[in-house]
C-alpha cells in the first residue's frame, strides 16, 4: 500500500520534487553533522539557535512542495529540486561561516531564508497555472517601480565599500532585476516583429522601436552608473541581450551584445577608478599583493588549499578571505568542498538554467516565454560573473552568488525569481 | 554525555570520523545533484533555446576549468607560490613542495633544521640560547630574525630567479630543498654565553674586531623557538626582545673609551685635580662624583679623592670626576665628531639580505651645544643611550687599530669597513691604557694569564632600579682576536656582575682557538 502510494507520488512533478528535496535534505543534514562536529571539538555546546534557519528549511520546503501538490502543479520538478538543493547548501555554508552566530539575539540575520521561502511562494502563486500572462499588463508599473527604487537609493543611500547601500546594509537594487525583466518582457513581446528582422545575419530592428528601447533603457542604466554598481550594469545589459536574442532568435544580438558589454566594461575602466582597480587586480594581482590583490589572492589560496576533495565542511580556514560570506562565498565552498564539490555545485546551477530556458520554450504566450528567458538569464549571468570573479577568470564585479551569498535582499530576490520560474514552468 | 562526544571527536578516531563525514557528504551531495540532473523532464515546447543552454553550460565549465588551474595546478605559478608561502597560513600550503633549508653556524653545526614530513616543523638544537639571532618559523607567530630575512633562500625561492623555482620538482619523489644559510656564530660560544647569563636579563656580544664577524649574539632571557606563545605574553621579562641589538642602555664608564680617544686625538692629556667631593660643571648642576665616594659613605667614611690624575690613571681607575672635566675640556665639536664616527646615532646593519635587513636600534647621543652638558655625557650618563652591539663595535675599532668594521652575522657577506674611529696611534695608546685597567685597575678580575686582556668596566645608573653592569674587552693586546661585550640589566657593579661572564667567555673562546692567533685572522 505504502509502496504504491510512493510510486504514484513520484509520478506527479510535485512528488518528484519532494523526492529530490529528500535527497537534498540528507546532504544538508550530513553537512550539519560535520560542521557541528568541528564546533564541538572547540567548545562542548550545541548551537541550537544558529540552526533555526535550517529547521525552517526542513519544515518549510515540504510545506511549499505540499502546496504545489495540492494545487496540482505540473511543472518541471528539476527547477524546485535544483533551487532547494542550492539554498540548502547556502544555509549550510552560512551556518558554517557563523552568519547566524548571534542566534535569537539578532533575529534579522535569521529572517532572510523564511522570507525567501515566502517570496518563492508568492512567485509560484503569481505565475502558476498560466496566471503569468496577466503580469504582462504590469510592464510599465514595474518600470516605474524600478525607477522609484533607484531614486530612493540615490536619496537615502550611503556609500560603503565603493557601493551605495540603504541603512542596515540592505541592498534594494536587487529587486530591480526582476522588475526590469518584467518590463522588458512586456515591452519586447509586444514588438516581437520589430526586433526580429535581420539583414545578412545582422539584426536590423525597426528604428522607432529601437530608439524607444534605447531611451527607456538609458534611464535605469544612468541610475546604475550613478550608483557605481558595475556588477548590476553588466548583469542587466547581459540580460537585455539574452532577451533580445530570445525575441528575435538571431544570434547576431549575442555577438553584438558580447562586444558591447566588453566595450562598456573597458569604457567604465577609463571613467571610474574603482573599476580600474578591479581591472588591475584582474590583470596582475601580484602587482599589489597585500593591498588591492589581497582578497582575490586569498580566495585563490583558499581554493589551492582545498585541492580536489576539499578540507571537509568546517575544517578549512576560509575566514582568511576578507568578507568571505557575501561575494566570495564561492571561495569558502571551494576550500571546504574541493574542486569536486564545486563541479557538483556548478552542475546544479547548469541544470537550473538549462531547465529554466527549456521551460521558457514550453510556455504559451510570448510574454511568459520572454519573462522566463529573462529571469533565467539574469540568474545565469549573475552566477557566472560571481564565480568568474572569485576565480579571477573575469574582473570582480561585486555581485552575489544566487541562493548562497549572505545578504537578505539577494536571497529573497533569487527565491522570488525561482518561484516565478517554477510557476512559469507549470503547464496548464 | 557531550563531554564523551567531544573526547571522541578530539581523539585519533575523531579524525577518521571527520574523513568519513567528508566522503559521505560529498557522496550524498553528488547523489542529490545527479538526481536533479536526471529528474523527469517536462515535454519540450516549440523552442528549447539550445544555444543559450549550451553557452551557459559551456561558460560554467570554462570557469571551472580555469578554477582548476589555480586549485589543482597553482604550484606552477611562481608568483602565486611565493604569495602563498608568505601569506597562506593553511597547513596544506605550498610549503609541502619545499624542504626548508637549514641554518648553520661557522663550523657547520646546525642552528635550525627542517623536520621531514612536517611542514612547519623546525629543529633548533640550541633552543632558547640562539633564538634571538636565528629567529623562529612558526605557523601562528610567523617568521622572525634570520629565518625571516633569509626566507627566500631558505625556502628555495631566491627573489631574483623567477624561472628556476622548486615547484618544478613537484613530481620528483623527494621534496625540493631550500638553500642552507651559514652564519658567523659559533654554536659553542653562543650556548656558553647564554648559560653564563644564568637567566638574568642581559646581553652578550662576541665578535672579531677586524672582520666584524659575530661569534655570539646573545640576549637573555631566551625562549623556546618552537613555542613562542608564553614569551610573547610575558610583558614583565619581555624575552622576545633582543637586548643585544634592540635594547638601549646608558653606556656608563664604557663610554670613557671614546672620551679618552677623543682627548688623545686632540692631543690633550691633561692632569686634573679630582677632589673627593666631586666636580660641579656649572650653577644648579649636581656634583659628579667617583663611585668610591658612595662606597666610603656607606661605611661612614669620607672619600679623599684621587688627587691629581693623568688620563691613563683616570681611565685605569675609571674616575668620573676626571672624565667629566675632560669632556668639558675637549669641547662640543670634538664630542659630536666622535659620536658621529662611532655611529652612535645610527642603526648598525648586521645582516643584509635581498628580502630585508637586520639592524640594531639607533643609539642616542644628543647634539650638544653647551659645554656644561658634556660633563654628564662624558661619563656615559645623561641622555646618551647605546645598544650592546654599539659598545662592542667601538671596542672592536680600538682593537683593530682604530678602524671600525660593520658587524656581520652571515658568513658569506664580505667584510665592510665603516671608516676610522681613531688614528692607529690613538688606538694603540688606548689599548695600552685598557690593558693597564685590567692589569691593575677596575677590571683586575678579568686578567686571564697569558691572554693580555684589555677592558673597561661600566656601572651605568638608570632611573627606576639598580645600575646596569657593563664589561667590554678585547684580547690579546697585540694582534687582538676577539671582542667580548657583556651587559647585565640591573646587575649592579660592572666588575661584579658582567666581568665574570666575559672572563669565562674569554677562556672558552681561547679554548676554541679564537683568541691567540696563529696565522692571519680568519673571517
Amino acid at each position: 500500500m505504502s509502496r504504491k502510494s510512493k510510486k504514484s507520488d513520484a509520478a506527479t512533478p510535485a512528488g518528484a520534487a519532494t523526492g529530490l528535496f529528500l535527497l537534498s535534505s540528507l546532504a544538508v543534514l550530513l553537512a550539519c553533522l560535520s560542521i557541528l562536529g568541528v564546533r564541538l571539538c572547540n567548545a562542548p555546546a550545541l548551537p541550537w539557535e544558529q540552526m533555526i534557519p535550517i529547521g525552517v528549511y526542513l519544515v518549510g520546503v515540504p510545506l511549499i512542495l505540499g502546496w504545489l501538490k495540492i494545487t496540482g502543479w505540473k511543472g518541471d520538478p528539476g527547477l524546485p529540486g535544483a533551487v532547494f538543493l542550492l539554498c540548502g547548501m547556502g544555509l549550510v555554508v552560512q551556518f558554517r561561516m557563523g552568519s547566524f552566530a548571534q542566534g535569537l539575539a539578532r533575529p534579522l540575520a535569521l529572517l532572510p531564508f523564511p522570507l525567501g521561502l515566502a517570496a518563492f511562494f508568492v512567485g509560484v502563486t503569481v505565475t502558476g497555472k498560466g496566471r503569468g500572462r496577466w503580469l504582462a499588463g504590469t510592464g510599465w508599473l514595474a518600470y516605474l517601480a524600478a525607477a522609484g527604487v533607484f531614486a530612493v537609493m540615490l536619496l537615502l543611500g550611503r556609500r560603503f565599500r565603493g557601493g551605495i547601500y540603504m541603512p542596515g546594509h540592505m541592498n534594494p537594487s536587487e529587486i530591480i532585476k526582476p522588475l526590469l525583466v518584467i518590463f522588458l518582457a512586456a515591452y519586447l513581446s509586444r514588438r516581437q516583429k520589430d526586433f526580429s528582422e535581420t539583414q545578412v545575419g545582422i539584426p536590423v530592428p525597426a528604428l522607432d522601436s529601437l530608439l524607444a528601447l534605447i531611451f527607456l533603457w538609458a534611464l535605469p542604466m544612468m541610475f546604475v552608473f550613478l550608483l557605481k554598481d558595475l556588477g548590476l550594469m553588466m548583469l542587466m545589459n547581459a540580460t537585455l541581450i539574452i532577451m533580445l536574442f530570445a525575441v528575435s532568435q538571431g544570434t547576431g544580438y549575442l555577438a553584438l551584445g558580447l562586444a558591447a558589454v566588453t566595450a562598456a566594461g573597458f569604457g567604465m575602466r577609463v571613467i571610474s577608478s574603482n573599476v580600474r582597480n578591479r581591472f588591475d587586480v584582474w590583470l596582475n594581482p601580484f602587482a599589489d599583493p597585500t593591498g588591492k590583490g589581497w582578497q582575490t589572492l586569498q580566495a585563490l589560496c583558499a581554493m589551492y588549499s582545498g585541492g580536489a576533495w576539499g578540507a571537509g565542511l568546517g575544517s578549512g580556514v576560509p575566514q582568511a578571505v576578507p568578507i568571505v560570506t557575501s561575494d566570495f562565498i564561492y571561495a569558502a565552498m571551494a576550500e571546504e568542498l574541493g574542486l569536486f564539490g564545486c563541479a557538483m555545485l556548478l552542475m546544479v546551477y547548469a541544470v537550473l538554467f538549462s531547465r529554466g530556458f527549456r521551460a521558457a520554450g514550453a510556455t504559451r504566450t510570448p510574454f511568459e516565454r520572454l519573462l522566463c528567458v529573462g529571469l533565467t538569464g539574469s540568474l545565469a549571468v549573475q552566477t557566472l560573473i560571481n564565480v568568474a570573479g572569485v576565480t579571477k577568470a573575469l574582473p570582480m564585479t561585486g555581485v552575489t552568488l544566487p541562493f548562497i551569498s549572505h545578504g537578505g535582499s539577494s536571497l529573497i530576490t533569487s527565491m522570488l525569481i525561482a518561484g516565478l520560474l517554477t510557476g512559469l514552468s507549470d503547464r496548464k | 554525555m557531550l563531554e564523551t562526544v567531544v573526547e571522541f571527536l578530539n581523539g585519533a578516531q575523531g579524525r577518521d570520523f571527520f574523513r568519513f563525514l567528508k566522503v559521505a557528504f560529498l557522496a550524498f551531495f553528488t547523489v542529490a545533484a545527479l538526481a536533479v540532473l536526471f529528474a523527469p523532464r517536462a515535454r519540450p515546447g516549440r523552442v528549447s533555446y539550445g544555444l543559450l543552454r549550451v553557452i551557459v553550460t559551456a561558460a560554467l565549465a570554462a570557469v571551472l576549468a580555469y578554477q582548476a588551474t589555480w586549485q589543482l595546478a597553482g604550484f606552477v605559478k611562481p608568483d602565486f607560490v611565493r604569495f602563498m608561502r608568505r601569506y597562506n597560513k593553511r597547513p596544506r600550503a605550498a610549503e609541502t613542495q619545499v624542504m626548508r633549508g637549514p641554518i648553520l653556524d661557522r663550523r657547520g653545526l646546525v642552528l635550525a633544521a627542517p623536520v621531514p614530513g612536517d611542514v612547519w616543523g623546525r629543529r633548533y638544537p640550541l633552543g632558547e640560547s640562539a633564538v634571538h639571532p636565528v629567529g623562529y618559523f612558526h605557523s601562528r607567530f610567523g617568521i622572525t630574525a634570520v629565518e625571516r630575512v633569509c626566507d627566500p633562500e631558505l625556502s628555495g625561492y631566491p627573489a631574483e630567479t623567477k624561472e628556476d623555482f622548486p615547484g618544478k620538482n613537484l613530481f620528483a619523489v623527494r621534496a625540493a630543498e631550500g638553500a642552507a644559510v651559514t652564519l658567523t656564530l659559533d654554536a659553542g660560544l653562543q650556548a656558553k654565553a647564554y648559560e653564563l647569563l644564568e637567566g638574568r636579563k642581559g646581553a652578550v656580544v662576541v665578535m672579531k674586531p677586524r672582520s666584524g664577524a659575530l661569534l655570539a649574539l646573545v640576549s637573555s632571557p631566551g625562549f623556546d623557538p618552537l613555542n613562542p606563545q608564553s614569551a610573547v605574553e610575558d610583558d614583565e621579562n619581555s624575552p622576545v626582545f633582543n637586548r643585544a641589538v634592540q635594547g638601549r642602555y646608558p653606556p656608563g664608564s664604557t663610554f670613557k673609551i671614546l672620551i679618552a680617544g677623543m682627548a688623545l686625538e686632540k692631543g690633550l692629556s691633561p692632569v686634573y685635580a679630582c677632589p673627593g667631593m666631586g666636580y660641579i660643571a656649572g650653577p644648579n648642576t649636581p656634583p659628579i662624583r667617583d663611585s668610591e665616594y658612595y662606597a666610603y659613605a656607606r661605611n661612614g667614611a669620607v672619600w679623599p679623592g684621587w688627587g691629581r690624575l693623568g688620563l691613563e690613571e683616570a681611565l685605569v681607575h675609571s674616575s668620573n670626576v676626571y672624565f667629566a672635566q675632560l669632556g668639558v675640556g675637549c669641547g662640543t665639536p670634538a664630542f659630536n665628531r666622535v659620536m658621529a664616527r662611532a655611529r652612535i646615532n645610527e642603526a648598525l646593519v648586521y645582516l643584509e639580505a635581498a628580502s630585508g635587513k637586520l639592524k640594531t636600534a639607533c643609539g642616542h647621543a644628543p647634539e650638544v651645544a653647551r659645554k656644561r652638558k658634556l660633563a654628564l655625557l662624558a661619563i656615559g650618563q645623561g641622555e646618551v643611550l647605546v645598544t650592546p652591539l654599539h659598545v662592542a663595535c667601538f671596542t672592536a675599532a680600538v682593537a683593530a687599530g682604530g678602524e671600525m668594521a660593520r658587524p656581520r652575522l652571515r658568513a658569506d657577506e664580505p667584510v665592510e669597513k665603516l671608516g676610522m674611529l681613531f688614528m692607529p696611534g690613538t688606538a694603540k695608546q688606548l689599548g695600552e691604557m685598557l690593558r693597564k685597567a685590567v692589569r691593575s685597575g677596575t677590571g683586575r678580575a678579568a686578567n686571564v694569564p697569558g691572554l693580555e686582556v684589555c677592558g673597561k668596566t661600566g656601572t651605568a645608573q638608570a632611573p627606576g632600579g639598580d645600575d646596569h653592569a657593563w664589561f667590554t674587552c678585547f684580547a690579546p693586546q697585540r694582534r687582538p682576536g676577539i671582542v667580548v661585550t657583556v651587559l647585565v640589566e640591573r646587575g649592579g657593579f660592572g666588575a661584579k656582575a658582567a666581568l665574570p661572564v666575559a672572563r669565562a667567555l674569554l677562556e672558552e673562546a681561547d679554548r676554541l682557538g679564537y683568541v691567540r692567533q696563529t696565522g692571519e685572522e680568519l673571517k
